[in-house]
């Protein structure tokens, strides 16, 4: 169960990209966040696990309390937190393999690492991430000889190394085109049926329809909407992106 | 690999051949490799001739042909990592040994003393004035050699007894007409012009005060090292024992030292942007002769290129420190040859970018303009120079930046500047002076990278 | 943007301009620049400039040698010689003579612009000589020799004209100075290696200190990368010749010197390319990495070294070729190498082997020129 308590961040700029944030996620929920660029999407699911400071708040996990552990137990916790990017966010000239043990980081021995030596128990797991995504054929290759979508596989098969409890995926499938943005988020949701919690950010609707649980909104860093998927309607929707905002929607599969 | 290699045949193939066996098994960059870097190895192993490093071919040479085996049997290949740690351990040796690498010799106190020195540059001095005097001595005495032991000027006069004296013998100074109250320096000059001390132990300045009417009385002894003129002690001019009193003025003024470095940086930024203007004008009308794209009509032309270029090839690997000399021979030394130098240097440098500048043309616009029914001069207005004027420019601000640079260092060969006065400096061990310069070529250089990075930054 | 010329921008242009047009004319003045001496004097570079162009790379062994021609006083006292028409040769213009008869000798392909004694060598041993000479560029001498009684044939054997000469013996070998500019030319290359190798060692790490995405955290941070931007920024800005004759100073003549200026120098230039490119390296990979609990030693080598070292590498290169483009002039304050080696013949006027030294400094930069980016090419 992850809690999350009037979060506020401001930037150092004076933005403010969270109000007074609160929700809850019970475990084992598909939670989907939704808001037009800039609203604070991004920042909230960074301010999880720490990646960004928030400015007020708590966000706790069970008992833990995030926003207050000391170094050392924040990368205790985010050993526990899988992530995955928008764009990837892989190491290009690495190869995949090497890749995919990263996420493994936290849990290695840390002088062996150092040299990218791996046991070969490790080695094993992430080969079977890589089948569970299916790539396994690309093991050696470079990361940038990879298409956008194989490459979006290798960042949850990174995620997967880190065992997590629950996964923060941050529009995970808006640099990808709509067939494939299926495929990922069936990954996910895969992976949420196995009893991970995700939150997730997206853009479509019906991707939202077809994935969430249950949905927060976004405007200008304050919450608008908190609700389960099929209460969310296209007026709702309108509200949220403003008046401008056509839905676009992604071919279904 | 679809292929068969035989991993014998491959290992046979490398033993005889570095290299020969990889480029059997498929991998011909390899193998090439393989064969350079075994040479080049070998090569300055042998030139060296110390045994011992005939190890590090030898190891190659052995990994050579268990990776040909390897690359035939599976055409997956040994890391390379091994054989470059050989050949580099080999060439870190030999080569420690031929540059003289020995830190045992960086003796930190005498970086101590040339350093400390520079730390007080010689730039600015407190203002102040100064009032002088001297009287002439015979050292020994002789006869019908004599001086007066008086001199009188400007006011002041200076009476010494005895007029003459011999090495270790006492003297008497009486000067009256200074500055009243104030310390006055005393220095012994012999007639060779050499100053020696005259004060405890002839180690110090001989200091005496003048009392408020402006007269001082001084005792000291004939310095031991007062040269007596050799062979004939008959012929020998007079000595001289020199008065000053210094008095501050306020302020600060450009120190001599300093006004010197002032002088040099300016003749060297000159030397640069005269250089600079220079290799322009040559450089354009070069650089069209050297466009591939505008030469290659027909044989005639393409030869003219091909000669420009190599020609242009060999100016540029010449440093202009090289080409100065030439030029000193023939308009001797002084900023001018240095000029000449950088010029040259710069024609070639600039004439490569140029053209390549040339050759790099979008003809979208030129077609473009073309279309309008634009004449050739329209079309050189309006397409061509519009395309090549700003890279020119920055590239020619790149140069003059460059040039700033080598112009500090043609001095050195007597091409004037900077480096003129660098090499004067410390042939003379004026440290001061030297800190005073380092500070001058820094902040030049580094003001100057700064406004051209900044003008580059405009014009891409 | 609007470009129309306005008043103020009219003003700011004629002042530019005039600023421009005050520093040509200062420039002018401070560097003595005189077009008309330099036309006048122009062929003094004739020499120079030839001698540059006719390095001295091969040599043909040389040995001295003896050429005789018999020539019988008087005539019909003994066999007369036969001349051969090539090689080194003395071509009297008459074979024979009485005595006290003046005639005209010639010498062919000797050594040139040296002086020759030619010496009549007697049937007796004695020695008598003849004439003195100087041969020209090509090696030919005309002297007018006169037959000289005591010079008469003995028993049908006649007295010899002889002259001694040096002659290129063998083929063709490197030069002594090829010799020497090879060696000199290896311990230049070898500065160069050391200096970028050494360097490379040091500025590598250094440089993520002056990198703001890495250390510009905290005022101590901020405090490290200032401190060390300042300090590559200023040893950058001398020229490795400059850091060369403090260092010469400091720890005398030789290559050693020429090696820690290259070095201090290397090190502050690639600092400062080395933390531009760890400043423009992309953020993200960081982040997932720190996503994943990595510590900051495992960011640094999975996130940052991977993305950094084919630039790196491209840097060091790049340097490399620079570095042996200074090595071979760093001799002229004291550096060593093949500069110390070209310095000395110019100051002895041996303009040929000078010429040496130019041509093999020409094709190993160029050598280097090209090599370096070929690979960087392929690099990128």
């Amino acid at each position: 169960m992850l809690k999350i308590e009037n979060l506020t961040k401001v930037y150092p700029n004076g933005t403010v990209a969270l109000k007074n944030v609160s929700f809850e996620v019970p475990d084992g929920e598909f939670l989907v966040v939704i808001g037009l660029s800039g609203s604070g999407k991004s920042t909230l699911l960074r301010c999880i696990n720490r990646l960004i400071e928030p400015t007020e708040g708590k966000v706790y996990w069970d008992k833990t309390d995030i926003t207050a552990a000391s170094p050392t137990e924040l990368l205790h916790i985010r050993q526990h937190i899988g992530m995955v990017f928008q764009q990837f966010n892989l190491v290009r000239r690495s190869s995949v393999m090497t890749n995919v043990l990263s996420g493994r980081l936290g849990y290695a021995n840390p002088w062996l690492s150092l040299l990218n030596i791996w046991p070969e128990e490790e080695k094993r797991r992430a080969m079977q991430a890589l089948e569970r995504v299916g790539i396994p054929d690309k093991a050696y290759s470079r990361a940038d000889t990879l298409s956008g979508g194989q490459q979006q596989r290798v960042g949850i098969a990174r995620a997967l190394m880190q065992e997590p409890k629950f996964i923060l995926a941050d529009e995970p499938v808006a640099s990808l085109d709509p067939v494939l943005s299926h495929s990922i988020l069936q990954y996910l949701e895969q992976l949420n049926k196995e009893g991970i919690t995700v939150i997730c950010s997206l853009h479509f609707l019906d991707l939202v329809h077809r994935y969430a649980t249950r949905v927060v909104g976004l405007k200008d860093g304050l919450k608008v909407f908190e609700g389960t998927a099929t209460e969310i309607d296209r007026a709702k929707f309108k509200e949220i992106y403003g008046e401008e905002a056509q839905e676009v929607r992604a071919t279904t599969v | 690999m679809n292929k068969k290699h035989s991993p014998v045949l491959a290992g046979i193939l490398s033993t005889f051949i570095p290299g020969l066996g990889q480029f059997y098994a498929g991998l011909r960059y390899r193998g090439v490799a393989v064969l350079l870097g075994m040479l080049f190895t070998s090569g300055i192993v042998a030139w060296y001739g110390k045994p011992i490093w005939y190890l590090a071919p030898v190891l190659i040479w052995l990994w050579n042909i268990w990776d040909a085996i390897c690359a035939a049997r599976q055409g997956r290949t040994f890391s390379v990592l091994l054989p470059i740690l050989f050949g580099f351990v080999a060439m870190f040796g030999i080569g420690l040994a031929v540059v003289g690498v020995d830190f045992s010799k960086a003796d930190i106190n005498r970086a101590i003393a040339i350093m400390r020195p520079m730390f007080h540059p010689d730039f600015i001095q407190k203002r102040a004035e100064s009032n002088q005097a001297w009287v002439e001595v015979m050292v020994p005495c002789l006869p019908g050699r004599s001086v007066s032991g008086i001199n009188e000027e400007n006011g002041k006069k200076v009476t010494i007894t005895p007029t003459c004296a011999d090495i270790g013998e006492a003297l008497t100074i009486t000067a009256s007409g200074f500055w009243p109250n104030t310390d006055a320096n005393l220095w012994w000059e012999d007639p060779s012009g050499s100053v020696k001390m005259i004060g405890p132990g002839e180690a110090a300045m001989l200091v005496a005060h003048t009392d408020g009417s402006g007269t001082l009385t001084a005792s000291f002894k004939v310095p031991t090292t007062a040269t007596i003129a050799v062979p004939d002690v008959t012929q020998s001019p007079p000595h001289r024992v020199y008065l000053e009193q210094t008095r501050l003025l306020g302020g600060f003024e450009l120190s001599y030292v300093g006004g010197r470095v002032l002088q040099g940086a300016l003749q060297t930024i000159g030397m640069a942007l005269m250089a600079t203007a220079l290799a322009i004008l040559l450089a354009i009308p070069v650089s069209f002769l050297a466009a591939r794209n505008l030469m290659s009509g027909n044989p005639f032309t393409y030869a003219i290129y091909f000669i420009v270029r190599t020609l242009l090839n060999i100016l540029r690997s010449i440093e202009p420190l090289i080409i100065a000399i030439v030029f000193v021979v023939i308009v001797g030394l002084g900023p001018f040859a240095g000029v000449l130098a950088l010029a040259v240097h710069s024609v070639a440098a600039l004439a490569k970018l140029y053209s390549e500048v040339i050759e790099g043309i979008d003809p979208g616009p030129i077609e473009a303009i073309r279309a309008t029914g634009a004449n050739w001069v329209q079309v050189v207005r309006y397409a061509v120079i519009p395309q090549i004027v700003p890279p020119f420019t920055a590239f020619t601000i790149y140069r003059w930046d460059i040039n700033v640079r080598s112009a500090t260092i043609i001095g050195f060969v007597g091409g004037g500047g900077i480096g003129f006065l660098l090499i004067e400096l410390i042939r003379i061990n004026n440290f001061r002076g030297v800190g005073a310069l380092f500070i001058t070529i820094a902040v030049i250089v580094m003001l100057l990278d700064y406004f051209s990075a900044k003008i580059r930054e405009r014009l891409v | 943007m609007d470009n129309r010329p306005t008043p103020g921008k009219i003003t700011l242009n004629i002042i530019l301009g005039l600023l421009i047009v005050a520093a040509f004319a200062i420039s002018w003045r401070v560097t003595d620049v005189d077009f008309v001496k330099l036309a006048k004097n122009l062929p003094n570079g004739k020499d120079i400039i030839l001698a540059f162009l006719t390095p001295d790379f091969f040599t043909h062994d040389k040995t001295t040698i003896t050429i005789e021609t018999p020539f019988p006083i008087p005539c019909g006292s003994a066999p007369e010689a036969e001349i051969p028409l090539s090689g080194p040769r003395l071509v009297p213009s008459i074979m024979c003579a009485d005595p006290k008869v003046k005639f005209i000798l010639e010498g062919f392909n000797m050594a040139p612009n040296s002086d020759v004694v030619v010496r009549w060598n007697m049937p007796d041993g004695r020695v008598l000589t003849a004439v003195q000479a100087t041969t020209d560029a090509k090696g030919h001498f005309t002297s007018e020799v006169e037959s000289r009684p005591i010079a008469a044939a003995v028993n049908g054997v006649a007295a010899k004209l002889a002259v001694e000469t040096l002659t290129s013996i063998g083929n063709l070998k490197p030069s002594q100075a090829a010799h020497d500019v090879l060696a000199a030319m290896f311990v230049t290359f070898f500065m160069a290696l050391l200096s970028t190798t050494f360097a490379t060692i040091i500025a590598a790490p250094l440089s993520f200190l002056a990198a703001s995405n890495v250390t510009k955290r905290g005022p101590v941070g901020t405090t490290i990368y200032y401190i060390s931007r300042s300090v590559f920024n200023l040893l950058r800005s001398y020229d490795p010749l400059v850091m060369a004759t403090i260092f010469g100073f400091w720890l005398s003549f030789g290559s050693f010197p020429g090696f820690l200026a290259l070095t201090v120098v290397t090190i502050a230039s690639l600092g400062k390319l080395f933390s531009e490119a760890v400043e423009g390296i992309d953020s993200g990979p960081l982040e997932a990495l720190q996503a994943t609990g990595a510590n900051r030693f495992q960011v640094v080598v999975y996130g940052i070294i991977p993305q950094v070292v084919p630039n790196f590498i491209s840097f060091i290169i790049y340097h490399w070729d620079i570095n042996i483009r200074i090595s071979t002039i760093i001799g002229f304050v004291g550096g060593g190498g093949i500069g110390y080696y070209l310095s000395q013949k110019i100051n002895l006027l041996n303009y040929h082997q000078a010429g040496t030294a130019i041509w093999a400094i020409v094709i190993v930069v160029w050598a280097m020129d090209f090599l370096s980016s070929e690979v960087r090419k392929r690099l990128t």
